[in-house]
């Protein structure tokens, strides 16, 4: 196969901005319907109150939480590719960096709005900015909310401004091709970058410390995320391994994310010679290393419930794979821990199928985790008396397809509307292998 | 009589190559004005002898301020309401290193692109000289300041280098 040149990359992807089909708008517009659904359920949320979605004692943490913990995961792995590998010169993560990233920005938004929709009433969420109220009262910093809060801020501002330094010399290349009304916007947009080495000097250093502060960031963000539960005095809950279990899970969730977006927009765009399979078969064995990692946090738990001989610890447990919600347990250890170790046989993880396929179910199980944490253990914690079940309301799903519909929708528009090859960091990746090439 | 300033423009489809070039214009007396690519080259900036960036004591600047602004916003908060809350102390120096490490990260990444965009001087929306646009994506760009009367030599200097010369010299 000839070899990638730096004009066919920029004229690979400048082509996927020509203006769309009908088709994609069709697509867009049911998205937006969906998103509409989702915004219908909220603001009836709002006037009906919070008893709208199913969460009652002694569930009242329900599929909001669910779906904010399920995207913060997805937003991971976008982090993995684009900050974390970079700094370990993985150079297989150039073609789907621009892609993941975005990933993350958007997902860390879509979960950014759970939060708000689980307050009930959204309109006092001012009392978790760092503010005084009407009586003075100031956020109390001890709580691991108001450490999700800071976090997830923290994680959203760092990321959009990592993916728009990332966009600057491709916004240029793209300024450089336009024309008219375009060229004026991208001419703002890429702020006057002309690829000028005294700006590559600063830039390349930006760069890499963007990585390297995005990289403690992406683990300290999912570690908060699980003190919202671990620092809780709940069986299944407060547990040292929760930083770590999150943390792999989310990358684990993130690449299978990766997966399901990719598959398709190299199929569209024709990026196949970018996005090559070996792309995606490293993708896919990054996930066997994660899911290994997922598959021994939940054989730990169970071990360490039998271990310390807690009868509330051992019955949580039991509860879990035997319980009401066997069978999401049982979803979630087959789709996260075994489905994934198809991919090291070599036949699953090089076949469009299978790798598309394998990564849906991972999605689906990497839900029922969240699903099976947060409601296994407040559905039957310390008194028999207190136990009770949980089942959410259409006002629930309404909201959980709005958030789906959310993601793809933005995601649509970006990958029609901005670069969603990173271009510069292909030509990069060419060059490098020339170079090791002599 | 004086001879009118201009400019030459050559396109090089190697970093090596180009970095060569402009050595020897540097070397030469001929006025280098600027050298684009569309992406980060060691070999030219070696040529140009460029220095390391200062864009990195932006954020340390950044992550120090964050971390006293995070550790103290958490204190001065936990002290308006002396409340011991999950019996910890009002002043709970573990608990607090978490909000003062997320403003860390938080404030040298807002240092990281304030020392950038001041390093680069950007944005800047007027028409550079010299700036061709058809290599931005493809070409590493080498551009000279001359005399119209040493236009021909310079010309044929990056010719014999293999380099494409912009179509208006």
């Amino acid at each position: 196969m000839d070899k990638l040149t730096f004009a066919e990359i920029d004229n690979t992807v400048v082509n996927t901005l020509e203006p769309p089909a009908r088709m994609y708008w069709t697509i867009v517009a049911l998205l937006f319907a969906g998103v509409l659904v989702g915004a219908a359920c909220w603001a009836y949320q709002i006037a009906v109150g919070i008893g709208a979605g199913g969460q009652n004692n002694p569930v009242n943490w329900g599929t909001y939480l669910i779906n904010f913990v399920f995207w913060v995961g997805i937003a991971h792995s976008g982090t993995l590719i684009s900050a974390i590998l970079y700094l370990l010169r993985a150079g297989w993560r150039n073609p789907i960096a621009r892609a993941a990233e975005t990933m993350t920005v958007f997902a860390v938004l879509t979960a950014g709005l759970f939060p708000f929709i689980h307050l009930g009433r959204v309109w006092m969420v001012y009392y978790m900015l760092p503010v005084p109220n009407q009586r003075t009262l100031w956020p109390n910093f001890q709580s691991p909310l108001m450490f999700d809060v800071v976090a997830i801020s923290t994680y959203l501002t760092v990321s959009v401004l990592f993916w728009y330094t990332g966009l600057v010399p491709d916004l240029a290349i793209v300024r450089d091709r336009a024309s008219g009304v375009r060229k004026k916007i991208f001419r703002v947009l890429s702020l006057g970058w002309t690829g000028k080495y005294e700006q590559w000097r600063h830039y390349s250093r930006a760069y890499l410390l963007f990585a390297a502060l995005a990289t403690p960031l992406v683990i300290s963000v999912h570690s908060v995320v699980s003190w919202d539960f671990a620092l809780g005095v709940v069986p299944g809950w407060h547990t040292t391994i929760f930083a770590p279990y999150f943390v792999a899970g989310a990358i684990h969730s993130g690449l299978a994310m990766v997966l399901t977006l990719m598959i398709p927009l190299r199929r569209i765009f024709h990026y196949e010679r970018i996005i090559t399979d070996t792309v995606l078969e490293r993708v896919a064995q990054t996930i066997v290393f994660t899911g290994l990692i997922v598959g021994f946090a939940y054989a730990t738990e169970q071990f360490i419930a039998w271990y310390s001989q807690n009868s509330v610890e051992m019955e949580t447990f039991r509860f879990r794979a035997f319980g009401t919600y066997a069978l999401e347990f049982w979803i979630m250890v087959i789709c996260n821990s075994l489905v994934p170790l198809l991919f090291f046989f070599k036949r699953f993880r090089t076949s469009i199928f299978w790798l598309f396929g394998i990564s849906i179910l991972i999605n689906i199980g990497m839900w029922y985790e969240r699903f099976v944490i947060i409601i296994g253990s407040v559905a039957h914690d310390f008194l028999p008396h207190a136990w009770g079940y949980y089942r959410p309301t259409w006002v629930e799903y309404g909201i959980m397809i709005g958030s789906f519909c959310l993601f793809f929708f933005l995601f649509f528009l970006f990958v029609k509307h901005l670069p969603s090859v990173s271009m510069t960091e292909m030509k990069e990746k060419i060059h490098e292998e020339g170079a090791h090439a002599g | 009589m004086r001879d009118n300033q201009t400019g030459v423009t050559a396109f090089f489809k190697e970093d090596q190559k180009a970095a060569e070039a402009v050595r020897q214009v540097r070397d030469s007396g001929w006025t280098l004005a600027d050298v684009y690519g569309p992406i980060p080259s060691e070999a030219i900036s070696a040529a140009l002898s460029l220095k390391k960036s200062p864009v990195g004591w932006f954020t340390l600047a950044g992550g120090i301020l964050g971390f006293f602004s995070g550790y103290l916003l958490a204190m001065f908060t936990a002290g308006r309401w002396d409340l011991i809350v999950s019996g910890k102390p009002v002043l709970a120096v573990i608990p607090f290193f978490i909000v003062g490490f997320e403003f860390t990260v938080l404030f040298s990444v807002f240092g990281n692109v304030v020392g950038m965009i001041l390093s680069m001087r950007l944005p800047a929306y007027r028409d550079l000289p010299g700036y061709k646009t058809p290599g931005s994506g493809e070409d590493f760009t080498v551009v000279v300041a001359c005399g119209e009367s040493e236009q021909s030599d310079v010309q044929a200097f990056f010719s014999e280098r293999g380099a494409r010369i912009a179509q208006d010299q």
